[in-house]
């Protein structure tokens, strides 16, 4: 019986090349962008490598420093009321002026003197990555970004090493000249990426580094990730490193024991910061950190906004609602094709009907047809998708960031069109199953 | 045999109620080939329709093949219907998104039956009725008169004790009209069917057993 329906379904979308035509492409276009989308989404939401651990973590994305001065002090004659007898008390200073503010990162010396020992902290990293390096090959320039860090760095992040390793504590303390590089620095500068490259020696700026481990792309889209070439901190001039300004090029992250010691450690920051000790800063009086879950950081980065709590309703609730109007929209398209095309076929269904269909053979079949357009469209989807994401890993073109494909994502998408397309397909043909079949033929 | 006894049916809007048959009494023995005409609106088809379990009545009950199918429910009656009844229509319902074949297969499909020997019945049919050379072809590449005779086919495939053909020569000329109405003729003369036929044509009705006329929903002979 159900090879019956499945003939009979694959009949009649073939006699109907051009409704067969509009539904799949409706289905496979629609599951295709949702799949684009929900990876690019994951690439900035998700937890996924190297930063599995996301969701544990806590940045520091924004250091200011703040100076309130005063230029205008007035002097106000207070009153005080007592015993119902006026009298004057005292003089009050109400002082008025400006504020200078400076925001950006934090020298390595202060992260190293403060930031150190936090509690509930599983592992945590410094590293500086804002600059870059010049190599010179075939006299080609590459540039590259650079990232100076310690071995925990490693720990934070889990990176795929393709080949090699990362380069160890010790490496870091004796200062050496290794360095982790991506696949895609391998290819530019060794035209390989492959174990051979391991120990080959690289020449970036005026100093020459040995090749230690090399990283596949990251599939997630965040900047304390997107170096090109990794390289011990302690390269980096000590007196640099030492310099006891509290701004500077590094930043820090902290990964937490637990998802939900976030906020403690997050707390613990903020309270740092409210009682640092500023005298030895000649500009600033004032040291306010911003520290920041994964998601927080992102909407403030996006959305420009320094209030995270806000920064992140601004970014969600446009950006669900636009989604589901997304998704809502293809489907009510599909619904509208798959009602209006029982409807057309009222006569087929009287002549089943008159010729000994009950009715849930006739819902068994718009069933059967409503599930072989889904699975042909989702198949067609699937592979649309698996190219567009294939493609645009290939071509670089979202930068370093590789696109993942989720196959449960998939499902779930696909699961919703079905439900919609059973719908859309169930409801009119069962209403159609109980017309009757004198009326439809006459 | 087909026994109906005192049949009514009435239609009612918001407004009026329409009487289409009132009080009918009507009998047609196995293996009879039965006319039945009439002006238009007498009733002609409403009975056929309370004949072949399409419609129910308002009044009275039906007995087919010695079942009183009045009071069977839906998948009884679809039952019933698909291994009883064959219907002729006078504007052909075939199914435009398939094959001359497969049409024809249609009622097999409700029944429980390898796709081997449904084909087979079917292809039976169509020689039947002379079409097997047109039997992957489309209905929409077929005349009236082929058409008609494909759903000839798509009746006759279940082997069904009762065919009921309402106007199966309406939109047809006479030439490919009489080739239906022999067509007809030897299905009931070789295999023993009873047909029930409305037309609106006396030549055609001339060719049956029995001649039933109707006016305003009563038998009026």
């Amino acid at each position: 019986m159900i090879k019956n329906y499945l003939t009979l379904a694959l009949k009649v979308l073939r006699r109907k090349p051009f409704y067969t035509f509009v539904s799949l492409f409706g289905i496979s276009f629609t599951l295709m962008i949702l799949m684009l989308i929900t990876s690019m989404g994951d690439a900035m939401f998700g937890a996924n490598p190297p930063m599995t651990d996301v969701n544990k973590m806590v940045f520091l994305p924004q250091a200011e420093r703040i100076l309130q001065f005063y230029d205008t002090t007035y002097v106000v004659d207070s009153v005080r009321m007592d015993d119902g007898r006026m009298r004057y008390d005292s003089t009050a200073n109400v002082r008025e002026g400006g504020m200078n503010n400076s925001t950006g990162n934090l020298a390595f010396h202060f992260l190293d003197q403060t930031l150190r020992g936090l509690d509930r902290v599983a592992s945590y990293t410094f590293y500086s990555n804002d600059g870059f390096v010049d190599a010179y090959l075939d006299g080609r320039k590459l540039t590259m970004s650079t990232c100076y860090t310690d071995a925990d760095y490693w720990e934070v992040f889990d990176f795929d090493f393709l080949y090699g390793q990362p380069f160890t504590a010790d490496a870091v303390a004796g200062a050496d000249k290794v360095v982790v590089i991506t696949e895609v620095v391998a290819r530019e500068y060794f035209g390989e990426v492959t174990a051979d490259v391991i120990g080959r020696e690289i020449a970036l700026g005026r100093e020459r580094f040995t090749v230690a481990g090399i990283v596949a792309r990251p599939y997630k889209d965040d900047d304390s990730i997107n170096g090109d070439v990794f390289m011990p901190y302690t390269t980096i001039d000590n007196r640099k490193l030492q310099s006891d300004n509290i701004s500077g090029p590094f930043n820090a992250v902290f990964k937490a024991e637990d998802k939900a010691h976030t906020a403690g450690i997050i707390d613990e920051i903020h309270f740092i910061a409210e009682t640092y000790d500023m005298s030895g800063d000649e500009d600033y009086e004032i040291l306010k950190l911003t520290a920041a879950t994964a998601t927080e950081k992102m909407a403030a980065e996006i959305m420009q906004e320094d209030d995270l709590r806000q920064a992140k309703l601004l970014l969600f609730i446009p950006l669900i609602t636009l989604l589901t109007l997304f998704v809502a929209l293809p489907l009510i398209n599909l619904i509208n094709l798959s009602v209006s095309r029982v409807y057309e076929r009222r006569s087929e269904i009287a002549v089943r009907k008159a010729f000994g269909a009950d009715s849930r053979s006739i819902l068994y079949q718009f069933l059967f047809e409503n599930m072989v357009l889904t699975v042909i469209g989702g198949l067609i989807g699937l592979a649309l998708a698996l190219l567009l994401i294939r493609y645009i890993n290939a071509n670089d073109l979202l930068g370093i960031v590789r696109l993942a494909f989720s196959a449960r994502v998939f499902v779930y998408f696909l699961l919703l069109i079905a439900v919609f397309g059973l719908l859309s397909g169930l409801l009119p043909a069962l209403r159609m199953s109980r017309t009757n079949v004198a009326d439809a033929l006459r | 045999m087909i026994e109906l006894t005192n049949v009514s049916k009435s239609y009612r809007t918001d407004t009026i109620e329409t009487l289409a048959l009132q009080r009918l009494n009507l009998s047609v023995p196995d293996g009879e080939f039965l006319s039945i005409m009439g002006p238009s609106g007498c009733g002609k088809s409403t009975l056929l329709n309370i004949m072949g379990l399409i419609d129910e009545p308002s009044e009275g009950s039906v007995v087919l093949a010695g079942q009183p199918v009045t009071s069977y429910n839906g998948s009884k009656v679809a039952r019933f219907r698909n291994e009883q009844l064959g219907f002729i229509f006078q504007s052909f319902h075939l199914i435009n998104d398939l094959s001359v074949v497969d049409n024809v297969e249609l009622p097999l499909l409700y029944r429980k039956m390898g796709g081997k020997e449904r084909r087979r019945l079917a292809l039976d049919a169509l020689e039947r009725v002379g079409l097997s050379n047109r039997a992957t072809h489309f209905p929409n590449q077929l005349s009236g008169g082929q058409k008609q005779r494909v759903a000839i086919a798509r009746a006759i495939v279940g082997r069904p004790n009762i065919i009921l053909a309402d106007e199966p020569t309406g939109n047809l000329d006479s030439h490919m009209g009489g080739e239906i109405m022999d067509i007809l003729t030897r299905l009931n003369t070789d295999l023993g069917t009873t047909i029930v036929m409305v037309t609106h044509d006396e030549r055609m009705a001339r060719m049956t057993h029995r001649l039933v006329r109707l006016s305003d929903g009563e038998r009026v002979s």
